[in-house]
């Protein structure tokens, strides 16, 4: 016998910041198609609209990056907690998760992971975000706004390697963030459900599926 | 009315050239930069008398002569006060003399006020840093760039990237004209267009476009460039691209493709695949010798420090990022197959609907 529960996964803040960043960084992935690749992309019709957008999103997800980190940092003050694996987690709980993603999760056994508003994170992810939200989104940010302000800050884009190992890191850094979109998507049809993972991030709420027996919970990516 | 313009244009050319033994009788280039060619002449009383000699020399002007502009050249000059007559620009150079009436620049200057007829050089012998320096005698590049960035991203950077001709102008083509930029070892200041005799000294050669092109062939190989570049590295240069009309009109009118970005920022077959390196030469000109065709999109090992949006993309980092998407991609599409053909797997243990 099963039944379902409600648990409150996502605050409010958590949820704007998040569906910002999502459209900022697909806006700033197609602009930037249209600008890397002039000639066979216009789907912004001019290339300068293109640039405008793609700044204008730039901006978006660097402002929302720090409300997001601010957020964490000093009003939810979990960042620590969320974000950075444990011992546990680097020793063993990567490989359990990946185990899982890889080989259990298709013999039909369950998340070794179980989410809860503390850790909504499992090992895997923790060492993905925190590459992801500590490492690239810093690196594409600063790299971006360097871009933007090439004639005013082309010392400090010289002492970095000059502007085209930017706009090459720049672009790859993107194209990192594109390769994560697939898999992120994708990995968030993973719960008991295909949209059981996408519902919390619009409402908040994350419904679990709880097996009265057992008490074996069944939710998590 | 064209033809008849150029017609007119080749005739008086031809017909200098042939009345320099007419005029051979008349004071000859040295007689009057004898005393023209010294910087005393300029004197107390404000008159500006005074022509640079080596530039003067680097002139058409010079070719057709002092008294072809300035023909009777009295018996007791300068004794007598009589101030030989200057011939007006649109005497010789009526096509571009007509176009530039028509412009917009014509009621708030003259020919000299940008051209100053003993040092003028065709646009082909002048790096764009030259040229620009020119239109900020009147327009004033703070102005340039507040005004310009209302529509054009990046105006900063363009205005100091770009001679004002390069939109500015009639011509439908333009060419990207590189120009070796040096500063003092650990200076911040700004790269300067490297002068004849920096040149020189790192070329040990009197040709300082041996600097680059190392054969000698007056051609500039994609191979030469990445081996002068890789040297330039370690001795505070650059090379510096601007792009340049291939001709220059008078008409200062705005094609409508100039508003369009793609017009240069486009690597597509329409884009410019002609590129030149300027090297100064003795005379404060410069000479202009042609890169390979197309090397100028492999500028990933020519110019490190420029780069122009959707143009000088680099073809390896394209296939690095495509490869990092696919990667992606295929996560998705593997783990999807196997859980599809695994499905009934999870619906025996209820974890997935």
């Amino acid at each position: 016998m099963k039944h379902n529960e409600f648990v409150y996964m996502t605050p409010m803040p958590v949820r704007i910041w998040h569906w910002l960043n999502a459209f900022g960084i697909l806006t700033l992935c197609v602009t930037g198609l249209q600008i890397r690749f002039p000639d066979y992309i216009n789907i912004f019709g001019a290339y300068k609209a293109a640039i405008r957008l793609h700044n204008t999103a730039g901006v978006v997800v660097s402002i929302s990056y720090i409300l997001w980190l601010l957020y964490y940092l000093i009003v939810a003050k979990s960042l620590m907690k969320l974000y950075i694996p444990t011992i546990e987690d680097l020793k063993s709980g990567i490989f359990r998760q990946a185990f899982f993603y890889f080989l259990t999760y298709f013999l039909g056994k369950p998340n070794p992971h179980h989410s809860t508003p503390d850790s909504k994170f499992n090992p895997m992810q923790k060492a993905a975000y925190l590459v992801i939200m500590f490492i690239l989104l810093p690196m594409v940010i600063f790299s971006g706004v360097l871009l933007m302000y090439i004639a005013p800050l082309r010392e400090v884009l010289l002492i970095l390697g000059g502007i085209k190992t930017l706009i090459g890191t720049h672009f790859l850094l993107s194209c990192c963030f594109t390769a994560f979109l697939f898999v992120h998507i994708y990995l968030a049809t993973l719960g008991h459900t295909p949209l059981a993972h996408f519902k919390p991030m619009w409402n908040g709420w994350e419904e679990e599926e709880i097996d009265d027996a057992s008490t074996e919970k069944t939710v998590g990516r | 009315m064209h033809l008849c313009n150029r017609s007119t244009g080749l005739f008086l050319a031809v017909f200098m050239f042939l009345a320099v033994p007419v005029f051979a009788a008349a004071p000859g280039n040295e007689t009057c930069m004898n005393c023209h060619g010294r910087t005393e002449i300029n004197g107390p009383s404000g008159i500006k008398a005074y022509i640079d000699p080596v530039r003067f020399a680097a002139t058409t002007h010079s070719i057709v002569g002092c008294t072809s502009c300035h023909g009777q050249v009295s018996k007791g000059h300068p004794d007598d006060g009589f101030i030989p007559p200057r011939a007006a620009c649109g005497d010789c150079h009526s096509p571009v003399y007509e176009e530039y009436s028509k412009s917009s620049h014509a009621s708030k200057a003259g020919c000299n006020n940008c051209h100053n007829p003993h040092e003028v050089r065709l646009p082909m012998f002048m790096s764009g840093d030259d040229i620009n320096r020119k239109c900020a005698k009147c327009h004033d590049t703070r102005k340039a760039i507040q005004s310009h960035s209302t529509w054009l991203p990046q105006a900063e950077l363009h205005i100091d990237t770009l001679p004002c001709i390069t939109c500015h102008t009639g011509s439908k083509d333009y060419v990207i004209i590189m120009s070796i930029e040096s500063r003092k070892p650990g200076s911040k200041e700004d790269f300067k267009t490297s002068t004849y005799s920096e040149l020189s000294t790192l070329s040990q050669a009197e040709d300082v476009s041996r600097v680059i092109d190392l054969n000698n062939d007056n051609l500039i190989s994609l191979s030469e460039l990445r081996e002068f570049n890789h040297r330039l590295r370690s001795k505070n240069m650059r090379l510096w691209g601007m792009m340049i009309p291939e001709t220059v009109t008078h008409s200062y009118q705005i094609l409508d493709n100039r508003w369009n970005c793609t017009f240069c920022h486009s690597s597509g077959p329409k884009a410019a695949q002609k590129s030149f390196i300027a090297f100064p030469d003795k005379n404060g000109g410069f000479k202009r010798l042609a890169v390979e065709k197309g090397a100028i999109l492999d500028i990933l090992y020519g110019t490190p420090d420029f780069y122009m949006l959707g143009t000088t993309r680099s073809t390896p980092l394209n296939i690095i990022g495509a490869l990092i998407v696919a990667a992606g991609l295929s996560f998705p599409v593997c783990h999807g197959f196997f859980r599809f053909m695994t499905r009934k797997n999870r619906k025996e243990n209820h974890h997935e609907a």
